[in-house]
Formats: C-alpha cells, structure tokens, sequence
C-alpha cells in the first residue's frame, strides 16, 4: 500500500499498536498479503498531519515485515549478521537509516520514542529522525530515558538501566569486528561460520606487543552468547559490559551494509581481552561532570576559553555525554541509575554497584593523579 | 519526568534548509523551470535517473532543480521516492536489437550491418567556450536540413551477435537460478552472481564507475577491451497485458548500452574473446563504457587487481553508500573521540611519554577493570 487509506471508521490504534513486539505481526506465511484492515484501522484514527502521500511509518508494510522477519531471525542467533534489503531512506546512509528502519517497523501510535546521537537528544541528526518518525508514525516523543519504550542511538548507551520492557536500536556504520583484519566479506563470512577468530586474537596480541596494551577505543570487538563475534557499533567501550546479561533487546541496524543484528535480554556478552591484558573501559580520573557532579558516568571533555587566565588560555571542563540523566542529576545529585526499578544494585557497567562495588570506578585510578 | 519536548534542534535544521533555499532564489533571475532542465540539461537527469535506478525525466529535472545540480543528491532523493512505491510488475525482456538508435559506433569494424551511425554527439568537435551562448540562443541550426522520409528504423544486429554466430565470444555460464535477483530487495552477499554484478554497476556512481574501469586500462587489471559497439537510442518497455496475455508496448526509455570482447582466451584448445556490457539509463556513453571494462575485469575474477575484485568494485561504485558515508564524518563523533583519546593518553603514559599528570604511573590495566571481562 503507498496511498493512505481513505478515513473510514475503525477501531483506533488496533493492529500497528503491536508493532511493538517484532512477533506479533509475523504471522503470516511467506507470499500471502498482509492483512491491511487493521492498518487501515489504526491510520484512520489518526491525525492527519502526516506526510501526505506516504504511508504510515514511511516505509510499506512488505518491508516492514521484512526487517521484523530480520530481527527474530537475528534475535535468534545472537550476535549473527543478518542481511536485510535495506531501502534507500530520506535520509542519507551513514547517518541513521539502518536505525531508523529498524525502528519504523517495530513503532506504533502508542509508543513513545526517543532519538540519542552520542548521547545527545538535542542533536541535529537526532532532530531529524525523531521529526521522521514524529511525521510519519505519529508517536510520541521523548527525551526521559525511562520513559521510552523504544531508544533509537547513535554510539551510546544510556546511563539509566533499560527494562525488560524496553527496546534499544543501535545504528551502526560498520558491521563486521573482522573488517579491521580483512576487508572482504566473503572471507569473513566464512569465519564466522567457522568460529575461527583466530585473526582478530592475533590483531589484538600483536597490539600488546606494540603499545603495551590493547588500542581499540570504540567498537570492541565482543563475544556474544559464546558464539559470534560481534561489533557493537561504535559505543565507548564503557557502555559494552551493559550489554551483557541486560534485561532489554538490542537490535544492531545498518542501512548502507544492509546487515541486522541483536543482543537479545540475558545473553552473554563478553569483550575480547586476554588474562594479562584486561578489557578496560574509559579512565576519568578525579573528573566529575561540571554540571550535575556526577563521577560515574561517561564524561566527555570540552576545551573553553578561559578569560580569567588571558586571551589565549583555554581550559578543558568534563560533562556527562547523557545530556538527559546529567539534567535529572542537576535537580537530584543522587540520582542512581536503577532509580526507577523496584531492586537496587542493578548491574549496568562501570560506576554501578554490582560492577565495581562503589559507584566510582571512573575515578578508580586517583592514585594521586592531580588532574587540572 | 513526563514528556519533553525538544524543539532547539528542529528549529536549527528547519533554519538550515530555509537557507539552502534561499541559495537557489537569491538572485534576481528568472526560476529555473523543470521543463527546461528536463529538456536542456538531458545529461543531468540522465545520470540522476541512472544512478536513482528510476526512469521517471520529470520528477529526475525535478530532483535535480531541488538539488541544486548535485546529482548524487538527486539521485539520492529519486531512490528514497523509489523506495515508497508499490511494485506492480515485471517488464519483459527486451532484445537491444530492437533500439531505435539515435547514435551507434562500433571501434570493432570499419562497417557493420545497419552502418555506423554518429548521430547527435561533440566527440569530434573542439572543446572552446562558445561565447554567443552568453548573448542567448542562436537558434536551430538543423533547420535548414533536406529530409527525406526514410521510413521505419531497421533493426539493428548487435555486433556481438555476429561474433557469436561465428563461435568468436566465450559464452558465459549459465546463471544458477531463473529470475535475476533484485539487488535493491535483497542485499547482495559476497560473492555476488553476475546479474547483481550488472544491476549494480547499472545504479553506480558516474564518476566511481569511470575511475574504476580507468584503472584497468591505466594499468592495473588485463583488460584493454576493443568496443564491438556503443549505442544510445529508445528501448520499448513491454510488460504482459493482464487480459489478453501478450505483450504491449507501454512507453520507451532512453538508455545507452555498450558491448565490448576482450581478448582473453579462456581456452587454449579453443580460443575465444571475453566480453563486457554496460548499460545505463539515459545519455552517459562514459559510464556505460566503464560499466562494460568493470563486467569483463570482474568476470575474470582475480584478486590480482582491484578492477578485478567484484567485492571492492561492488563495496566502492555505489554513489548512495559513498556520498553517505564520506559526509557522515561531518556528524558530531565526540564520544568515539574521547575513547580515542582515552587510549592514546594510557599508551603515551606506559611509554613515560605523558607529563600531563592526568594519571599516576600505575598500570591503567589494573584500574577501571570492567566487570565483564570476567566469567560469563
């Protein structure tokens, strides 16, 4: 269907609300029409200050179907690259299409979004998806990261613990942990069928041996469920121990490689990193985010002018990169990340209790370091 | 914390495009209008319906006015309108003999059955600034031409067709399945059949399709093809009439097409020439020609040269994934930066190489240990 349907009566919401769970709207055989009733039904009642002449979420139902039919594919083997047709989006590829189509087929009109890039809500390029998926889907939108059912985001995870009711679609640029050690696909794709990592333990042995420890910034590559290695897409290596065991699905979308995959709840998720050579995350040391304070989160630094020390001067100043957690902290300093769950102690990477058994593993290494 | 609503960056982007707009109507000149992009800037739309992989001249002027004469961009928002549409049918497969050339040459052979035929082209003209276009049109210098009726177009024998007939061109394998694979609903996986090869070099970039076959012939790949022929001309687009079964003819493309053999011989017993083909939407005798030296480089499938390689041919020629990818880096990458910088700071202070005093001379492996890198 590419028209929108006439505004008959319907019963509102029914059918695309349960978008929501990639399941429910799978159940069709191969080949057959999707049932558009119950489409028709839910469009109907909404406002019409969509896009004219596109259809709800953009993109057709087939495809929709089609990149759902990806994701259980990819939810069933963990950490495995599903190739999808990946269609040419409104919005250049590079920049968010695989996430966002991702992210239009499993929204209805009763769901509630939220669009991060590098842990910005008020980022341009977040701007724009989130106004995509506000014109075309009519969800609501969000900023509060407990209040999302749904996170779309770019390179970051946020601070706060994600539910088992809530989803996270990470867009990803590249899709492969292997591409750094072979560019060709058709050889990767043959060691992964083998579970031969055996180039990747080798790139990483031969960066302890040149630099003394192991150079991967972002994009660590990662074990999931035992089985696949795994490119988490570029989040900080402080956001990848969140992913293992977590109580939310989190679905990896590229548009321009047309590859899908998932870590779904409680799969194990582990970087690689040898006995000697631990995995480590990000160092802060005695920083804390000039804004809320906060020690135990992802901080970024910012280079200032500093007028009181001369024309030239410039001083750097750390922030929380979660711009929505740090304005939480800014009213309630604190805030933990589990503040809205009904347990505490929630495991979720660095600066979390079970994780490092204080809520400072950022400053873990002050041993006298003076910072500026 | 209930709803938030975030409208500092909406603002900002809506601003943007108002002055990317205001680019196009600043000066005090006429409005560029869409008929006459469509009918004077003929090679715009043609690469933009090329590279869009849809033939539609209109709405192609009309991406190309929105565009601003980028024809990447236009391209870019004819395959997202694409995207959108519903798929009907199949067209049936049309035989290029049946083109009604307006232009065909073939390098191969002094004369061919149908003859060479120039046709509108400024290959053989010198390229100097005509300054009289500054002083507007000159007019129709056809005009005054003596025509005579010569009746219907003859069909013309490919000239691949009579090499073929000869036993001269290196037939190639039969395809593993019947229907081609429509590369834009199901992704290409390496290695790629040769019918996913052909539609995306057909969708390639211009420019990345021109280096690459360039590459070739510069030196790095074997394949320095003799053209058997290059023609541009109308094509029918026949789909099956729903009623009555047959085939009708439903309107015409323009496209420019391109044969080349090569003389590689496959076999020492019998030897024969390889081939290439290209064809593209609209008038780009360039990209076509490059297209036909990429088919016959990647047919020879060695992973000597990158010509050669289907993967890096197939990963690089797509204008879409390439434009895309290249100005993403204008996206804010802060996060991934302080990553970086985290790594490069650890190393320098292993090596003593740091006086910054950020961390003590502790092993940074020992700290900020994750949890993760534990047991599962």
């Amino acid at each position: 269907m590419t028209e929108q349907p006439a505004a008959d009566e319907g019963a509102p919401g029914e059918g695309t609300t349960d978008g929501g769970t990639p399941t429910a709207t799978d159940t069709a055989d191969g080949g057959t029409p999707v049932p558009t009733a119950s489409v028709d039904a839910a469009l109907a009642s909404l406002e019409d200050d969509g896009l004219r002449g596109y259809n709800y979420a953009y993109l057709d139902e087939h495809t929709k179907r089609e990149v759902r039919r990806a994701m259980l594919k990819a939810v069933a083997i963990p950490g495995h690259q599903v190739p999808y047709a990946s269609r040419p989006m409104p919005l250049a590829r590079g920049w968010g299409t695989g996430g966002i189509q991702a992210s239009l087929s499993l929204l209805g009109p009763g769901d509630t979004f939220k669009v991060i890039d590098q842990g910005a809500d008020g980022s341009v390029n977040a701007a724009n998806i989130r106004r995509l998926a506000d014109n075309t889907a009519d969800v609501t939108t969000t900023t509060d990261t407990t209040g999302a059912d749904l996170i779309q985001s770019r390179h970051r995870i946020p601070e706060e613990v994600l539910t088992d009711d809530q989803r996270l679609v990470l867009q990803v640029p590249i899709t492969d942990p292997l591409r750094n050690v072979d560019p060709s696909d058709a050889a990767n794709r043959r060691r992964h069928a083998h579970a031969n990592y055996g180039k990747m333990w080798v790139h990483l042995y031969e960066n302890v041996v040149e630099y003394g420890e192991i150079n991967i910034a972002a994009r660590y590559p990662t074990m999931v469920a035992g089985r696949y290695l795994m490119d988490p897409s570029p989040i900080p290596r402080w956001d990848v121990p969140k992913l293992d065991d977590a109580d939310h699905l989190t679905i990896l979308a590229a548009g321009r490689e047309a590859r899908i995959y998932a870590v779904p709840p409680h799969t194990a998720v582990e970087p690689l990193a040898f006995t000697d050579r631990e995995f480590t995350v990000e160092r802060f040391p005695d920083q804390a985010c000039h804004a809320c304070g906060s020690t135990d989160t992802y901080l970024v630094e910012v280079s200032e002018e500093a007028t009181d020390r001369g024309a030239d001067a410039f001083e750097t100043r750390y922030a929380c990169n979660d711009t929505s957690f740090c304005e939480k902290r800014r009213e309630h300093p604190e805030l933990s990340k589990d503040h809205h769950l009904d347990r505490e102690g929630v495991d979720w990477g660095p600066g979390t209790p079970d994780a490092a058994a204080d809520d400072d593993t950022g400053s873990a290494a002050d041993q006298g370091g003076t910072g500026q | 914390m209930g709803y938030v609503a975030v409208t500092a960056g909406e603002e900002i982007i809506e601003r943007a495009e108002q002055l990317f707009e205001k680019q196009r109507v600043d000066d005090n000149v006429d409005a560029l209008g869409v008929d006459q992009i469509e009918g004077q800037l003929g090679r715009l739309t043609g690469q933009a319906m090329s590279e869009g992989g849809l033939y539609a001249p209109r709405l192609a002027a009309l991406a190309v006015k929105q565009a601003q004469g980028d024809t990447v961009e236009a391209a870019f928002l004819l395959r997202a309108y694409r995207s959108t549409l519903e798929r009907f049918d199949a067209t049936a497969t049309v035989d290029p003999g049946e083109m009604i050339a307006s232009r065909r040459v073939s390098p191969a052979f002094k004369d061919v059955p149908g003859g060479q035929i120039l046709g509108a082209t400024k290959d053989y003209t010198q390229r100097l600034l005509d300054f009289d276009l500054l002083e507007g049109e000159p007019g129709d210098p056809t005009a005054e031409w003596d025509l005579d009726d010569e009746g219907d177009p003859e069909r013309l024998t490919t000239v691949t067709e009579l090499l073929r007939s000869e036993g001269l061109l290196h037939e190639p394998e039969e395809p593993e399945r019947d229907e081609p694979n429509d590369t834009t609903r199901e992704s290409v996986t390496h290695p790629p059949e040769r019918d996913e090869v052909l539609q995306e070099l057909a969708r390639g970039e211009t420019g990345a399709v021109t280096a690459l076959g360039y590459s070739a012939l510069r030196g790095y790949g074997q394949v320095h093809p003799t053209l058997a022929e290059v023609r541009v001309g109308r094509l029918p687009v026949r789909i099956e009439h729903p009623y009555t079964g047959e085939d009708v003819t439903v309107t015409h493309t323009e496209i420019t097409e391109s044969e080349a053999v090569v003389p590689v011989y496959e076999k020492r017993a019998d030897p024969q020439f390889a081939f290439g083909y290209g064809l593209t939407f609209g008038r780009n005798e360039r990209k076509a020609i490059g297209m036909t030296v990429l088919d016959a480089s990647i047919q020879l499938d060695s992973e000597a040269e990158p010509a050669e390689r289907a993967e890096f041919v197939l990963d690089t020629v797509d204008g879409m994934d390439s434009f895309g990818f290249i100005e993403h880096l204008k996206l804010p990458h802060y996060v991934t930066f302080q990553s970086i910088l985290d790594r490069i700071r650890a190393i320098r202070e292993r090596q003593g190489l740091s006086d910054d005093g950020r961390v003590a001379d502790d092993q940074p492996a020992d700290s900020a240990v994750a949890e993760a890198s534990d047991d599962d």
